[in-house]
């Protein structure tokens, strides 16, 4: 079994062709940084293992994400480096091409995006190419595979080592410098890479390399060396600094090379682009369009084709399939009690929220079009501004927009944030944008109480998050930060279309974590509340009014009544809504034994006003990140202090936020 | 020399400028600006500005991207 690890700059179309030769269907989307951690498959051969990495531009980390793809590489020794280069901008990928070549592990180039090249007239003479630098080059197109049994074929067939390694001439001064540099490395006799690359990294100044040569051997004789060497670069007049100085001589070396393989012809501007670009970053529309969007999708979530469907799927559930089982329970003589748990607790728990799964659907299919259209990059850029006075930068709102999804996949994703301390910020933030397993409460409410304006009650939810969001990044920000200064440049890419293959891949692949977890957690968590609510102090089937759930519940309502919902009901769903946030509707459904969706709407509607109801949508939205994305924070940030703060604020604000709805709603006349 | 370069947030939307100088610049904002290829001697083309100095878009070699207006004002550029 050998390892191949993908390696190319962010955005080139690493995971999508990982997805071809391994079948697997990971994250993909038209932005940089998708791909955060390293994902390991195995080919299409069904021997040797694929490893796909995060993007990066030059093997000297920047990003968290960055730091995952170069430490890969300095550890873990893979038998070959399979590198992707975007054709449409050869020159600049070729840069980690050199510094792969340098590695001197037998290397397959993947020129991929050749159709977008093509359409903007870049011609590449790909033998020419080979020929210079000895590696196999193969022109693809990973979204529709084209080219990726050449890929396959060459990878499996690779010679284990190298016979005539690339090198580049880097000068007298710095060729003397690598060699005293490697010899050195090599008369340490350690498990190392190839040392003239590492000594190369080292006068790069790159931090991951020195990081994990500082923990074999002293680093004193190689910073001298570093220090010798630079000045002699610098007395030479060839360069500012070291670093510098190296990244010059590959320079004019791509250019030379790119003289003769790459034909511009008359390049082509995106005219198709620039247009949808003169619109969604417009100077004033750039924001109001953004906030069209998000509330269409809101409208085709809620109104337009979640609902509908919904109910009828509700009316499957409650009609031929609890009559159905009700039927066959009978029929085989089930106990009251197996009987009550299957129809009571299972049906009505796991069934109330499975019903929300189109609307569920729908919501991702919306985001996984943001992600794959290339509109993230330009949110981030119409945001920024905003962003910035809160003491974020506009990269903080692709964790918020994935967010709206789910929390988990957009923790990770803050970790393409350049500054330590916004990406902690962000990460902090990141569980009070709405995900999707808050959708089933608002469905159920908005259902009831708010029947005409169920879109624009829901956007309001959505807003709220996002608005405290802003407001809480300015108050951690001044608290926390001391002198990191905020940063911000982003690559925008293209626009594609996304296909419609994709779409719905990605969509079923974010989707089945909700039906999953219904298999799971809310099956779980319905058994255990059906029975909490079956039994009492004083034995089994016992009135719900004194069963073990009402005593437990009981214990918050006193705590819940300022903010409107002083029940033993509402105090029970919500602490079932820390395993995750559906488990409220489940509870609910249980609770007031309701036998289909009108009945828990009637039930509910005696049990809420309207102004209670939106006071108890907010504190679920806010309240505390369920038990998933805790795990994620404990994960990113590596501290129980940090994971324990997020749990607390959340709370804090979700009853202060709630009591002044309530309170305040009051006040103003509403009930 | 100097007389001639003005700072890339000057530079009205459309028009093409030559890097001039960088020094001024954050050196993170400078390494990001380098993995994009763009440093020194690149020639880059205003794309478009947006309200309230928020970020600029720019281009280089077919390559859109987005940096701060503060950050552009530290870069030099002579226009063509
Ligand atoms: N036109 C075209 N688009 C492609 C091709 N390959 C990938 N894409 C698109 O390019 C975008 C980026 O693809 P990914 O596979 O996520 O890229 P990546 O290199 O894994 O990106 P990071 O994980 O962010 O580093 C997606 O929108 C793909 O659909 C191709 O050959 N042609
Ligand atoms: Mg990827």
């Amino acid at each position: 079994m050998r390892t191949y690890a993908l390696a190319g700059n962010p955005n080139t179309g690493k995971t999508s062709l990982f997805n071809t030769l391994t079948r697997s269907y990971e994250y993909v989307g038209n932005w940089s940084g998708v791909t955060v951690e390293k994902k390991v498959g195995t080919l299409l051969n069904k021997i040797d293992r694929l490893v796909d990495l995060p993007g990066i531009y030059s093997l000297n980390p920047l990003s968290r994400d960055e730091g995952v793809a170069a430490n890969f590489l300095l550890t873990e020794s893979p038998d070959a480096v399979l590198n992707v280069i975007d054709s449409s901008q050869i020159e600049r990928n070729l840069y980690l091409t050199l510094q792969l070549l340098e590695y001197r592990k037998p290397l397959v180039i993947g020129l991929n995006m050749i159709d977008v090249a093509k359409s903007r007239g870049i011609r590449i003479h790909t033998d020419k190419l080979s020929q210079i630098l000895q590696v196999p080059v193969i022109p693809i197109v990973a979204r529709t595979g084209k080219g990726t049994d050449a890929i396959l074929e060459q990878l499996t067939g690779m010679p284990t080592s190298i016979e005539t390694p690339f090198q580049l001439d880097y000068g007298p001064i710095v060729e003397q410098a690598v060699v005293a540099c490697a010899s050195y490395l090599d008369n340490l006799q350690l498990e190392l890479p190839d040392t003239r690359w590492l000594s190369l990294q080292l006068f790069e100044n790159n931090t991951a390399v020195k990081e994990s040569l500082a923990r074999m051997m002293p680093m004193e004789p190689l910073e001298q060396l570093y220090r010798q060497t630079e000045d002699a670069i610098v007395q030479s007049g060839a360069g500012l600094h070291l670093p510098q100085y190296l990244r010059s001589v590959r320079v004019a070396y791509i250019q030379q090379l790119c003289e003769q393989c790459v034909d511009r012809g008359k390049q082509k501007e995106h005219s198709l682009t620039e247009r949808i670009d003169a619109l969604v970053t417009h100077k004033i529309l750039g924001l109001p369009i953004f906030l069209l969007f998000m509330f269409l999708l809101f409208k085709l979530t809620f109104d337009w084709f979640g609902q509908p469907v919904s109910d009828m799927l509700d009316a499957f559930f409650s009609g031929p399939l609890s009559d159905g089982v009700n039927q066959a329970l009978t029929a085989l003589g089930a106990s009251p009690f197996t009987h009550a748990l299957i129809v009571d607790g299972i049906i009505a728990g796991v069934g109330g929220v499975l019903v929300f799964v189109p609307q569920i659907f729908m919501l991702f299919l919306m985001i996984s079009f943001i992600e794959d259209s290339g509109y993230m990059a330009r949110v981030t850029l119409v945001m920024d501004k905003i962003m910035e006075m809160v003491g974020l930068n506009g990269k903080a709102f692709i964790p918020f927009i994935i967010g709206f999804g789910c929390n988990v996949p957009a923790i990770m994703s803050a970790r393409a944030i350049e500054q330590p301390k916004e990406r902690l910020v962000t990460t902090l933030l990141t569980p009070l944008m709405s995900c999707s397993a808050r959708l089933p409460v608002y469905s159920l409410f908005v259902g009831v109480f708010f029947v005409s304006h169920k879109a624009i009650v829901v956007f309001s939810l959505y807003l709220l998050g996002i608005v405290l969001a802003l407001l809480l990044a300015k108050l951690f920000t001044s608290i926390f930060y001391t002198s990191e200064k905020s940063m911000f440049v982003i690559e925008i890419p293209p626009y594609r279309l996304p296909q419609v293959r994709s779409l719905i891949r990605n969509t079923w692949e974010k989707g089945k974590g909700f039906i999953r977890k219904a298999g799971t957690f809310i099956l779980g968590g319905s058994v255990l509340i059906w029975f909490l609510s079956y039994a009492g102090p004083s034995g089994f089937g016992v009135e719900m009014d004194h069963s073990f759930l009402a005593k437990i519940g009981g214990l918050f309502a006193p705590i819940l009544a300022p903010i409107g919902f002083g029940t033993w009901q509402a105090g029970a769903s919500l602490l079932t809504g820390f395993m995750a946030k559906e488990v409220v509707v489940s509870t609910m459904n249980i609770i007031y034994h309701a036998p289909d969706m009108a009945g828990l709407e009637s039930q509910i509607q005696m049990a809420f006003t309207p102004l209670q109801a939106y006071s108890f949508m907010a504190f679920i939205l806010l309240y505390v990140p369920c038990l998933a994305t805790v795990g994620v924070i404990k994960k990113e940030t590596t501290s129980t202090r940090w994971t324990l703060f997020s749990i607390g604020y959340a709370l804090v604000l979700a009853y202060i936020v709630a009591l002044i709805i309530y309170q305040g709603g009051q006040w103003l006349g509403f009930s | 020399m100097k007389t001639n370069t003005i700072a890339l947030s000057h530079a009205q939307p459309g028009c093409i400028a030559c890097i001039h100088s960088i020094s001024d610049l954050d050196s993170l904002v400078c390494r990001r600006l380098l993995d994009l290829g763009i440093t020194v001697g690149s020639e880059i083309r205003m794309k478009r500005k947006s309200l309230f100095g928020g970020p600029l878009t720019l281009e280089s070699n077919g390559q859109l991207f987005g940096i701060r207006k503060q950050e552009a004002a530290k870069i030099e550029v002579q226009i063509r």
